[in-house]
Order: C-alpha cells, then structure tokens, then sequence
C-alpha cells in the first residue's frame, strides 16, 4: 500500500537539517507497519488500513492552504480563542483576561513530545509530518476568567489530504482554564486528520478540556491526547462527538504526583455508517490518586461505537480510587458497539471498579410518551437525550452547560 | 363520544375482553369496577393504543376509528390514559417532557407552540393546584417518586393536555386519603359539560369523591350489570360474587 501514499517532509517550512533527518527517521519507522490494521490489538476494533484504502485513492500531506479569516463564533456564552484552519493559527484573542498571563504561539517544530509509544504508527507519522500546531501556557496561579474556545475550521482543497498536527497545552502550578476544542464546519472533501495533544498540569493546576465535534462530514480523525498530572492537580474532560465518518480519541493520562485526580465523560451519538472510537489509558503512578471514566454512546443506523479503556495501577499507587463506566444504547439492529475493559493493579490497597453494559430502548417508556402525543421518533430522542445528557451534570458554569446541552440536542437530531 | 361495539381483545392467544360494550356522552363519568382479572387494565390499554393485541369489534371516538389511530394521534385527538404504575423514566427531565407532550399536542390541534417562559409559568400553576412542589418539576421523570407523587404527576398531565376523554386507571391504588382528595379535586375542578371520564377502581372509594353518572360491572371480558353511582355502594357491601 506504500506506494498509495505521497507523503513528503519537503514540503513543510522552516525545518532545519537536523529536523529533517529525525523526521525521516520517524517517517521511515512508519512506513514498517503503515497505517494499523486490526492486527494490532490497540487498532483491533477498527481497521484504519482498511478503512482507508476503502476510501481513499491515495493520501498526501500538504501545508499550504486558502485559509479563511471568517469563522462562525459562538454566541452563547463570552469566551477568548483562538482559531485555527488546518491547524495553524490564524488569529487569537484574549481580551477577557490579562494578556501578560497567558503565552501564546506557534508549536516549536523543534519541541518534541517525549515518551510517545513507539508501536503508535500514527504517532510516528505525526512525529515525520507535522506542520505544527498551538502552544499555550498559563502563568502561576493565573485563573482564566472565561473559556477559552479552540476553534478548528478546515479549508475546501482537503481532498485525500492528511494533516497532522501538534498542540501543547501547559498549565502552571495553581492555574485554571477551561477549553473548548471546537470543531463545527462541514468540508466535503474526504480527508485524514492527525493530531497529538501535549497536556502538562502542574501542581494544583485545573483543566477542564471539552472536545465538542460536531461537523458533519467526511472526514477522518484520530487525536491522541497524552496528559501528565502533578500533585494535586485535576483534568476533567467531557467528549461530545458525532459526525465525522471515523473518530478515534486516544486518551492517555499520567497520575504523576499525589492527589492528582481526571476524569472523563462522554457522551456519543452516532448515525448513519459513523466509526467513533474512545480509547483511554489511566496510569496511575502515584498513591491518593483519583480517576473517574463515564462513557456513553448511543448507536443508530448502521453506527459503530468502540470503548477501550484501560487503568493501570503501579505497586507504589496505594488508596488509588479508579472507577470506570461504559453504556451503551444500541437502537438499531444494525448498530454495532464493542466495548474492552481491562485493569492492570499491581497495588494491593486500592478501589478499583468498572462496568460495560449495553442494551436497546425501553419499549414501554417509548408507549408511555406516546401516550402523551409524543411521536415515536421524538419518544425515543428524548430516550436518548436523558440516556446522554447525564454525562453533563457535573458542569457548573450554567452559561456553558446550557450550550453543551444545546450542541446534545442538536447531534440527536442528527445535525 | 366513545362508543364501543362488542369489543374482544386478545393477547399471547389469550381472550381477554369478550363482546364489550360501552357508550360514553360528552359531560358523563363512567366508573367501570370488577374483580382482578375481569379485563380492566386491559380496556384501558386497548383504547391508549397500546401494542401486542389483536382486537375486533368497533371502538370509534367522536366518529373516528380508533384502529385507525397511532398511539400518539390518540393523544392528540384528546384520549389521556392515567396509568396504574406510571413509568419511572431516568434522564428525562419532568419539566421537559412536559414541554414536549403538550407542544406535540398543540401542534396536532393546529395551534401554536408555547416557549419555555410561557409554558413554564403554565406548569407551575397547574402544579399548584394539585400540591406539587416545583422541585418535582425539575426531576427526572417519576424517579424517585413515591405512589402518591406519581399519581399526581398523571393529573398534573391530564389537566395540561385537556383531554376530551380521561381514562384513569387505578389511579386510587397507593394514595393516602389526602393525596386522594387532592386527585379527586383535581378530576372535578377539569370535569365539565365537553369532557368524559371513564374511571376503572376495584374500590368504591375513589367514587365517593368523584361521584359518576354511571357504574359499569365487568367480569370475565363483558359488561354483565350497569346501574347508577348506588351500585357502587352495593357491590362494597356484597361483593361481586353474587353478581353474576
């Protein structure tokens, strides 16, 4: 299948020699195993080779695009951002907060993201490729006063392009954000995006990342997000996503330091022939250490939804507290939804609990709203609605939790 | 308004309602009582739509087959079923389903939709009339609910859809005497000359507080006796074993 891809380090700006050659290395390191088949456990579910030759005839990576200055913000609530098409930066602003509290720019091509796991192919290929990204970093005890919403457009011209991209996210000790990675326009053009997060949490540091995806289109994601978290510092993460043809969030978190605690909520509503895949890793490295995993999806049409999550407990993270939910709705026949649990302790003083289950519509709450003039179409919507919008509870800005359940809603409808 | 013709139902092949038959005229309370098993609920089930019986015989409402309608249109023509064991529903919220059901009804009658402010103000007069505290409102849908909240619920629903015909299945079952009181206030404050109640009890005691026109016996699939509200007070005092 080599020969179907063009992928050409050439083409990226600004790179210097030694650049060239570790990106060649990593390219070279990709091109082994190309793109994952289910043959690798961690790609078992979903079959990215073969979902890619089926739709596609060969891939390229480009960097140089139309990029649009427009983009449609939201109103909803008051929030800074920062915007990107394809990737890069076009425009930021911060005008809520204080300026001199909050860095700002390009991610240095030169910066690697370190501890990647060799045997990610994809990783590789975004190591080899990468045309950069963003790269935030809060002062000490700086508490942003709004959100801060990360709006992803892409360009017209994607037509069996990849992109690969590079964000760091750097919380300091004592500081606060909530961000709102926000992707909502509608490409036709069937393409493939690559995107590595780097997320660094100091001490007593608070992250609130929610992933709200909700273009309809063809395009094909994979976001691997990898966390590290300092004593007493907490990431709490919600995941709305609905959409795209094939979606695949790889979420990797490190328990560092004492006390430090994630959490990640999820709730996926997936129509038509969508592929979503939610994949997490917990590691908890240090004792006193909290992880909470709640993973809703409801499957319609002929949808498939994945869960992989795994929580490993090293022998010296003693009174760790790891609990672990998937559910799922399966509403049509045709649906498919696979779920695989693991844990992995090696402490002998710990709470550790998970659970999966999957079941179909209740059929008397459906004649039950029917009952009330509800038609059997908005019953089981709002079935779905209360099955998913659980999820959002915890949120406490009311402004944003409104939206949230807005951008719900608007994913049951289909759009 | 309701008119049924030797109604049989049947289900899981088993022969449930046997040749019934029943007239109810705008402005008219029907009771219909019987022992476990005569085919009450099944009645009340049969008439709301519900799936899995195979009827025959002719139920029309003011002039429409009943067979022709989904569940749904039931509804929205005006026949509210009050169930025995209203169902706990996680997720939804009260208030919203509320919104939804009346809207779908709205819609069908051919007027206007009410925004959340309106309806919410709607809903908390209608709530107060009943007793329910507004926290309810906000909950998910019966969850958590003792049987006597749940029972308010379907009249809190009843009086906002306004059916043109209330069927209240069992609705006595569970209450206290001052959750009954409050339900059977809130049956008479909605009762007038336009609309029709069919109330289906085991006991007399609801029928001392929403006194009906009418008293229907069921045993065994069929109506076997009808008479005024004295029935009533007569099958408390002799049972329905002599009946037939």
């Amino acid at each position: 299948m080599k020969q179907n891809y063009d992928f050409d380090i050439e083409k990226i700006k600004n790179l210097s020699q030694k650049e060239k050659v570790s990106r060649k290395k990593n390219l070279d390191l990709f091109y082994e195993s190309g793109f994952p088949s289910k043959q690798v456990e961690d790609w078992k579910f979903t079959d990215l080779k073969l979902i890619l030759n089926k739709n596609f005839d060969n891939i390229s990576n480009e960097v140089n695009f139309e990029s649009s200055k427009e983009f449609k913000a939201i109103e909803s609530f008051e929030h800074n951002f920062i915007f990107l098409t394809n990737g890069k930066i076009i425009s930021t602003n911060f005008d809520h907060e204080e300026k001199n509290k909050i860095l700002i720019k390009d991610f240095n091509q030169e910066e690697e993201v370190k501890n990647i796991d060799p045997s990610n192919a994809l990783a590789l290929l975004n190591t080899a490729l990468s045309s950069g990204g963003f790269s935030l970093e809060i002062t000490k005890d700086y508490k942003l006063k709004k959100p801060l919403v990360v709006y992803n457009c892409f360009s017209q011209d994607l037509k069996n392009k990849i992109l690969n991209n590079k964000n760091s996210i750097k919380l300091n000790e004592g500081s606060e954000l909530t961000l709102v990675d926000y992707s909502d326009n509608n490409t036709q053009s069937n393409f493939i995006k690559n995107t590595v997060d780097n997320v660094s949490l100091d001490k007593n540091s608070v992250l609130k990342n929610i992933l709200i995806q909700n273009s309809k289109n063809n395009g094909h994601f994979y976001k691997y997000i990898k966390s590290s978290l300092e004593g007493g510092s907490s990431y709490e993460s919600y995941i709305l996503s609905s959409g795209l043809k094939l979606n695949k969030i790889e979420i990797e978190i490190n328990l560092n330091k004492d006390n430090s605690s994630c959490s990640i909520y999820s709730a996926l509503n997936l129509l038509d022939d969508q592929h979503q895949e939610i994949k997490t890793r917990i590691n908890h490295n240090s004792p006193n250490c909290k992880s909470y995993q709640k993973i809703k999806n409801v499957l319609n049409d002929k949808s498939k939804g994945i869960y992989q999550g795994k929580i490993f407990v090293e022998k010296i993270a003693q009174k760790t507290d790891a609990y672990q939910l998937s559910k799922a709705l399966i509403v049509s026949d045709n649906a498919e939804f696979d779920a695989k649990p693991e844990l992995e302790i090696y402490a002998d003083d710990v709470k550790c609990s998970h659970g999966s289950t999957s079941g179909s519509i209740d059929s008397d709450a459906v004649h039950y709203l029917m009952t009330r003039g509800i038609s059997k179409k908005e019953a089981i919507k709002l079935l779905i609605n209360g099955f998913l919008s659980e999820v959002l509870e915890k949120i406490t800005n009311s402004e944003l939790k409104i939206f949230l359940e807005k951008i719900l809603e608007r994913q049951i409808n289909g759009h | 308004m309701l008119e049924i013709k030797n109604l049989k139902a049947t289900i899981n092949e088993k022969l449930i309602l046997k040749g019934l038959d029943l007239n109810i005229k705008p402005g008219e309370v029907h009771a219909i009582m019987g022992p476990n098993g005569s085919g009450k609920s099944t009645l009340a089930n049969v008439l709301s739509g519900k799936n899995g019986y195979e009827i025959e015989g002719k139920i029309s409402f003011n002039g429409i087959d009943l067979n022709d309608l989904k569940i749904e249109e039931r509804a929205q023509k005006g026949i509210f079923l009050a169930f025995q064991y209203p169902l706990e529903i996680p997720g939804v919220n009260t208030n919203n389903f509320l919104r939804t059901s009346l809207n779908s009804v709205r819609k069908a009658r051919g007027e206007k939709e009410l925004d959340t402010l309106t309806f919410l103000k709607l809903i908390k007069e209608k709530a107060k009339e009943l007793n329910i505290d507004e926290k309810f409102l906000s909950r998910q849908l019966n969850v958590g609910f003792s049987g006597g909240e749940k029972k308010k619920n379907e009249i809190l629903q009843m009086k906002l859809l306004e059916p043109k015909l209330s069927i209240l299945d069992e609705t006595d079952s569970g209450l206290d005497i001052d959750a009954l009181r409050i339900v059977a206030d809130g049956v008479n404050s909605y009762k007038n000359k336009e609309n029709a109640f069919l109330i289906i009890t085991h006991y007399q005691r609801l029928l001392d507080y929403i006194k009906p026109d009418f008293i229907h016996v069921l045993s065994a699939g069929k109506i076997i006796k009808t008479g005024n509200a004295d029935l009533g007070e007569q099958l408390e005092k002799t049972g329905y074993v002599n009946l037939s």
